[in-house]
């Protein structure tokens, strides 16, 4: 009986909050009720709308409640087949998709055909160049030259007097490959002298175990052609022969054994500058 | 099927059980009066402004000297005062109508702290004002969605505030053992909405991100805010209204489980399909596309769930006012998502990007979708706020029509004129110029496409007014579309 306690409650409730409209027309309705009800007529109906179970004075509460189906409830039809095919087209196509134009997940990657971003030979070096991959040798030469010679020879090329020789206007930074990539590749000990001024207090170090062939010629194309300096440029494949070369040579050079190398280039190098096409083994002495 | 063949509810509650359940959802309903109509009102309000805006807004395309000198009306603060309006004024405001009336039916419980809402609501309005009122007078942050100055996006927040802890604590205060699908949208969505909008404001005005990552984050919150807060109001309003008015049960709970699960988890994901082609790594874009490719999946469950529910009973939209809107916005549901995954392939969007068809799919989202559903379970629900029927069928009839043909014209004027730009745009031949005027008689087209919509929201607010002023009938049968006794001496 708690049921109908809570039934009265709420009428008495409702009441207060929702008065109950008498329908003006009702007469008119019940006239035609019969023909505007939107349920089936069974001889169960005495009124509007009515449902199985409803009494006539609970009608009078508000109508549209009244009429209302049950609250919807959910089924438990299975999961069709073809539906689950669709998932699985649907995430076929989903990942095929992804896969195909994921430009390969790189971070920069713009082209969604994953093609790295197209070298600009064009402006090689020029200022458009964002990808390390696109750097000119001049530009990965100063990163090699940044990381390992300027504790030494100074970002201006300069040196330190007394200490460091000076790279630029070198004679053997401006003259002849062959020359310097001795010096690089094994090193150079003992009292030498560049440009006028003795040097020899410091050692250099060799490079041969520590950079690769690349890296090397990068370096020396950016020293002969950084500070003024205007010399040919240096290949991986120099240098590559000059390794070879020096294979067997133990430990570093001295300045006797430099200067008995004749003042040339390492042979099979890229063609000069124009520039300097006339004067290749020409040493820059001032 | 006629009328008729509406099914009935069988005897299973005794007589003094049924009652009290009447009772008790008639009590309920009372109780939801204010708030609710409250938010309906203002959001027929905001409609008509914005209806009046959007219909200013198309003409000045095709007749730009319109006023052309009056600032606040040029057409860079009328269109954003538009989209802004329909978006926080009209969808947001109706969408919390329905869904606090659904929320409260559905937890079984008389509406608590009705204050929380009649506050928020005032706020709301108060913000959605002074922001329009701000982009006119040319304070606006410039994204999409988001024009709204700060302090403004502040007002909303708090608004929205006082709505959100309403919503969870009726959550809290349910009753019953079961929570019915409609439930879990609107419990989403009232909780997918103050993360989008403060994500969207965070990143964007409050500590900025960099470049041009803004515009992904513009691009995210827009469409997150189409599926995430207005497809999940809708889709839970389909949920409820379609069983409920034909007497049926949902098809299947597992289809609408995972229905709903993967709607949460791809719909999030597929904003950045705007950005195809602009300077942005490959992989976010093509990420976003696979997951609009994904995103047929909760469209082909929900689809098939709502088709497998209606199978048989669809003769009865002629009758029902409230089925007929719904149905038309969950069929649009299906279209939306499917265009929505045409023009974000690659190759179709590096065609359409940047011309009239992705005003296309917001159309198809905000209005063929959500507000046609919603425009259908106001049918339904105001009539229960007011103790009236809707007093003419044939104002219904001629809204149901006009905003189905207008937003149908309007649409297919859209993507046709932004596929014929698009390709335009492609031809270096042709000067961007020449590609507007491909578009010229298109736009015109949905000109008239606005009149035919205009006619249609008038038309509703009317009506809407007449039942606020207690003008509606009193009857205990329903407004039907058709008349049904034509029908039965016609059948039988």
């Amino acid at each position: 009986m708690a049921r109908r306690r809570l039934a009265h409650h709420l009428r008495q409730r409702l009441k207060a909050l929702h008065p109950v409209r008498q329908p003006r027309d009702r007469l008119l309705l019940q006239k035609n009720e019969n023909s505007m009800n939107d349920e089936p007529k069974t001889p169960l109906r005495t009124g509007q709308g009515m449902d199985y179970g409803e009494q006539a004075d609970v009608q009078q509460v508000h109508a549209a409640v009244q009429r209302e189906k049950r609250e919807p409830r959910v089924g438990a039809e299975p999961l069709s087949i073809w539906l689950i095919a669709i998932y699985g087209l649907a995430i076929f196509f989903g990942g095929a998709y992804l896969g195909r134009y994921s430009g390969n997940f790189i971070d920069g990657g713009l082209d969604p055909m994953g093609a790295p971003p197209a070298p600009k030979k064009a402006v090689a070096g020029g200022p458009g160049g964002g990808e390390q991959v696109e750097l000119s040798p001049h530009d990965r030469g100063k990163k090699v030259f940044t990381a390992n010679c300027q504790t030494c020879h100074q970002a201006n090329g300069l040196g330190v007097p007394g200490q460091y020789p000076p790279l630029a206007g070198s004679e053997f930074t401006t003259g002849g490959s062959r020359r310097m990539a001795m010096i690089v590749l094994k090193g150079l000990q003992g009292p030498v002298e560049v440009k006028g001024q003795q040097y020899g207090t410091a050692v250099m170090q060799p490079w041969d175990k520590t950079l690769t062939d690349k890296q090397i010629g990068d370096v020396m194309t950016y020293e002969r052609s950084e500070w003024g300096n205007n010399a040919s440029a240096v290949t991986p494949e120099q240098i590559a022969a000059m390794r070879k070369e020096l294979a067997n040579h133990p430990e570093s050079f001295n300045a006797p054994e430099i200067l008995g190398a004749p003042d040339q280039d390492i042979p099979g190098g890229a063609p000069p500058k124009p520039g300097e096409a006339t004067k290749p083994s020409a040493p820059a002495k001032p | 099927m006629n009328a008729t063949g509406i099914p009935l509810k069988e005897p299973e509650v005794s007589a003094a059980a049924g009652d009290t359940e009447q009772l008790e959802r008639a009590y309920i309903d009372a109780s939801t009066r204010v708030p609710v109509l409250m938010f309906y009102t203002s959001a027929i309000a905001w409609l008509i402004l914005g209806t009046l805006l959007a219909g200013f807004v198309s003409w000045k395309l095709h007749s730009p000297d319109l006023l052309g000198d009056v600032s606040f009306l040029t057409w860079g603060r009328v269109r954003p005062a538009h989209m802004n309006i329909m978006v926080y004024g009209w969808a947001s405001m109706a969408g919390m109508g329905t869904a606090i009336w659904l929320m409260a039916r559905l937890c079984r419980t008389v509406l608590r702290f009705p204050l929380l809402l009649v506050a928020g609501a005032a706020f709301w309005n108060i913000g959605v004002l002074i922001g329009v009122g701000a982009i006119l007078l040319g304070d606006s942050t410039g994204f999409e969605w988001l024009e709204f100055p700060r302090y403004v996006a502040v007002i909303l927040f708090v608004a929205y505030t006082l709505m959100g802890s309403w919503a969870v604590v009726m959550f809290r205060h349910r009753r019953g053992d079961q929570i019915y699908i409609t439930q879990w949208y609107l419990l989403g969505a009232f909780l997918w909405f103050p993360w989008l909008y403060a994500a969207g404001q965070l990143m964007l005005f409050v500590v900025p991100v960099q470049g041009v990552l803004q515009s992904a984050i513009g691009w995210w919150y827009s469409n997150n805010l189409l599926f995430l807060w207005f497809g999940a109001i809708a889709l839970g309003s389909a949920y409820y209204m379609i069983p409920k008015v034909i007497g049926r049960p949902v098809y299947s709970y597992h289809l609408a489980t995972i229905g709903f699960w993967t709607y949460a988890l791809f719909s999030s994901w597929t904003g950045m399909t705007r950005l195809v082609d602009g300077p942005f790594p490959a992989w976010m874009i093509t990420a976003s596309i696979a997951a609009t490719i994904l995103a047929m999946i909760p469209v082909a469950t929900v689809g098939l769930n709502h088709h497998m529910t209606m199978q048989g009973y669809f003769p009865l939209m002629r009758y029902s006012p409230t089925l007929r809107f719904t149905v038309f916005g969950a069929m649009s549901y299906t279209v939306f998502s499917v265009v929505g995954l045409l023009i974000s392939l690659r190759s179709v969007a590096s065609y359409v990007q940047f011309t009239d068809a992705s005003i296309a799919y917001s159309h198809l989202g905000l209005y063929a979708f959500f507000t046609m559903v919603i425009f259908g379970s106001m049918y339904y629900i105001v009539p229960r706020l007011v103790g009236r029927e809707w007093r003419y069928a044939s104002l219904i009839k001629l809204h149901f029509w006009a905003s189905a043909y207008g937003i149908g014209l309007m649409i297919l004027m859209l993507l046709a004129g932004g596929f014929l730009q698009g390709a335009d745009m492609q031809n270096p031949a042709l000067s961007f110029s020449e590609s507007i005027e491909t578009v010229l008689p298109y736009l015109r087209g949905r000109s008239l496409a606005g009149i035919l919509l205009t006619v249609a929201h008038f038309i509703f607010a009317y009506h809407f007014g007449l039942m606020l002023l207690g003008l509606g009938r009193t009857s205990t049968v329903p407004t039907f579309l058709n008349p049904v006794e034509a029908e039965i001496s016609g059948g039988h």
